[in-house]
């Protein structure tokens, strides 16, 4: 079904090819997944099956042959080979062209000109089976990670192509969303769709999968039957750097109360500590999105905040930070501050980095960073630090995301904040980065930072959590 | 499971928001058009509130209400240089409030999809329509981009008058640079995902719900033409 031979690509202005010499073969109603470190390719070989290869990269270099579903790749038209494919995008948010479940469906039958009867008929049949989960009714944008992913998957299939690709499905879900995800992928293995799967957690497809490649510097290094890789025990996969068992988080409950905490604690639980909030409650469109009548969060530990999407985690942060309106008060070491004061002390490593990158060198972004805290002077020992100083003349836009990433966290440390936000700072790293960033998190919380960390993310969880604060949608009462 | 009710309800056909938009900003962009401003405004909060976006119905009139009062009251209450000028302005400038009302209208309650069902019912050629379909989806995904950079900013202190006052040209700078390579990077996805689900291929598109043009349709546009001849024909206050 999928014939890549001898394969070498280069992206437009890189130095080293992403593919080299790739051999890649795979059967029809085969599930195969594809898997390595951070850049070993994965996600450039998912490329080259849907044809953004070279498609989409005018002046990238592509060496050997690539054809799909009976299509030389290089040769066709992106649309022929849409029309036997069907692309799930890391972020499913982000590949949404329409604004309701119903819409998105239909985007791709439309376009490739199908009967709008039959298109009525095929998008009422997905709209029911994904409708056990999905409010279908909402806009897309409030819809959460995993339910965004059953309709990016609705959307993927709706046209009914022969192959699905998944550029790391899993990589935003928490762990219910999970198991949807397998039990939507094991329906559509079942109706003989060919499926490869670019993913770092590897157990959940463990079911489902024929095959797993992992994959080395762009070309295939190691392959895995499903039987092998039931039996593979954990130590291998970290020898790979792969995610393999997920290591279930439980952290001790952060005593709170209000409509949006999900377990409630009495309130002579609740000690002083470095931040308190009391009374917060927001409204956003009319209704309330989060209500939190007391809680406490230490400095020097890493708090999580957990909870569905929808749950006001982000609107809690936002208020922490001072970045969103609300009643109630925000107390730091016992001193009541202002929205302004808040931001201040506050900083926020958001889940993409390139938002926080305001200058044109990497050493300017430090010495930015430091020059409001007046620790301009320890900008060299924390780029040594993280690994930067090699690319202090470097334009910050220019870095891999990994490096942009620990950018922003040195500029965090220089700028000596007090309180701390990591938004889902590990969406699709290995094993080997999650490692990283977990120590990054635990080295600002040693400082006597106030941190909270937002993720879904059981390994981090494990590796760098210490409390949680579980949130739940507040109930209009 | 039975199938949810999920037929969303049908609106205003899009091709006659186009015309609406374009009819009222002919209207009060017109030598006559100030006197049709108080007719655009009102249609601009019916058909807000005809959307229940409330938000929208109250501050049309409340931006209206504040061009007024400076447009036409304060230069009688104050009269120096300063309150013409600003006067002057604002008499201008309700008009734009009412032709974005009528505007946001279409933004808000047109899918990229419906837009360029539309478009092709009246052939306009498929590049200048997908170019149009793909920016109507566009523009959240910049705003939202957008408010996240200065979300960022505001924690590095980097937002405020005086720094931007001591150096316009770097906060610029600061602002446009993160927020164009973010974008970048979303409608990369966006764009990716659209071609490979067949978005301006040669094949003939299909709608799952082709517009349709109903009485609402034929009444607004009627009242908009009849407005837009008006405006065209009636003498201007100060000719």
């Amino acid at each position: 079904m999928i014939h890549i031979e001898h394969v070498t690509w280069t992206y437009p202005h890189a130095e080293t090819p992403s593919l080299r010499n790739l051999d890649l073969h795979v059967r029809s109603g085969e599930f195969v997944v594809l898997c390595g470190a951070s850049g070993s390719g994965k996600s450039t070989a998912l490329r080259l099956m849907n044809g953004l290869i070279p498609h989409f990269h005018d002046e990238g270099s592509l060496v050997g042959t690539v054809t799909v579903d009976g299509i030389a790749t290089p040769g066709a038209e992106l649309d022929e080979i849409g029309l036997g494919t069907g692309t799930v995008l890391q972020h499913p948010r982000r590949q949404f062209f329409t604004e309701t479940a119903r819409e998105e469906i239909a985007f791709a039958m439309e376009n490739f000109g199908f009967p709008p009867p039959e298109i009525h008929t095929r998008v009422d049949d997905l709209i029911s089976q994904i409708a056990v989960h999905v409010p279908v009714e909402q806009p897309l944008q409030r819809l959460s990670g995993g339910q965004q992913q059953q309709v990016a998957i609705a959307a993927a299939t709706a046209h009914r192509p022969r192959i699905l690709l998944l550029d790391e499905p899993s990589s935003s879900l928490s762990a219910d969303a999970v198991e949807r995800l397998t039990a939507t992928l094991a329906q559509v293995k079942a109706e003989g769709v060919t499926i490869v799967v670019a993913e770092h957690r590897l157990r959940y497809l463990q079911g489902l999968a024929d095959r797993i490649i992992v994959m080395r510097d762009g070309a295939m290094s190691t392959q895995w039957s499903a039987g092998t890789f039931r039996s593979l025990p954990d130590d291998v996969l970290a020898r790979e750097g792969l995610r393999g068992d997920i290591r279930t988080a439980e952290l001790p409950s952060l005593p709170a109360t209000g409509g949006s905490v999900a377990q409630p604690s009495p309130g002579d639980q609740i000690r002083s500590a470095a931040l308190e909030l009391e009374g917060i409650r927001c409204r956003l469109g009319g209704r309330v999105v989060l209500d939190i009548e007391r809680v406490s969060i230490a400095a020097g530990e890493v708090t999580a905040l957990r909870g569905a999407n929808g749950a006001g985690k982000s609107t809690l942060a936002r208020i922490i930070t001072g970045l969103q309106r609300s009643a109630g008060t925000v107390r730091l070491d016992g001193k009541a501050l202002s929205r302004q004061a808040r931001q201040r002390v506050s900083a926020i490593v958001m889940q993409d980095v390139q938002r926080q990158l305001f200058t044109d060198r990497v050493d300017a972004e430090i010495g930015l960073a430091g020059a409001g805290a007046g620790q301009v002077d320890e900008s060299e020992t924390v780029l040594r630090a993280l690994d930067l100083d090699h690319l202090a003349t470097r334009h910050p836009l220019s870095l891999s995301g990994g490096q942009q990433q620990r950018l922003v966290v040195a500029t965090v440390r220089v700028s000596n904040r007090r309180i701390v936000i990591f938004d889902e700072p590990s969406s699709g790293v290995d094993r080997r980065h999650l490692r990283s960033i977990s120590d990054q998190i635990r080295r600002i919380a040693a400082s006597g930072a106030v941190v909270v960390l937002i993720s879904h993310d059981e390994d981090l969880l494990h590796l760098a959590a210490d409390r949680q604060l579980t949130l739940a949608p507040h109930q209009a009462s | 499971m039975p199938v949810p009710s999920l037929r969303p309800r049908r609106g205003l056909d899009p091709r006659a928001k186009i015309l609406l938009v374009i009819g009222c900003s002919i209207v009060v962009m017109s030598p006559a058009g100030l006197r049709f401003v108080p007719f655009a405004l009102l249609l601009a909060i019916g058909l807000a509130l005809g959307e229940r976006d409330w938000r929208r119905a109250a501050s049309l009139p409340a931006a209206a209400g504040v061009m007024w009062v400076l447009g036409w009251w304060l230069p009688l209450w104050w009269p120096n240089a300063l309150t013409a000028v600003v006067s002057l302005a604002c008499v201008y400038l309700i008009r734009f409030v009412v032709a974005i009302g009528v505007g946001a209208h279409v933004i808000v309650t047109t899918s990229p999809t419906q837009l360029a069902a539309a478009l092709r019912i009246w052939r306009i050629p498929r590049p200048f329509a997908v170019t149009l379909a793909v920016m109507l989806r566009f523009f959240p995904v910049v705003g939202a981009e957008a408010n996240a950079v200065l979300d960022a900013m505001r924690l590095r202190g980097l937002v405020g008058a005086g720094g931007l006052l001591r150096h316009p040209v770097l906060s610029v700078e600061r602002f446009t640079v993160p927020m164009i390579a973010a974008s970048l990077r979303a409608s990369e996805d966006l764009s990716a995902s659209a071609i490979l689900r067949g978005l301006g291929s040669r094949r003939k598109p299909t709608a799952m719900q082709p517009p349709r043009f109903a009485t609402p349709d034929l009444v607004l546009v009627l009242v908009t033409a009849t407005l837009t001849t008006a405006a065209l024909t009636l003498p201007a206050p100060l000719s």
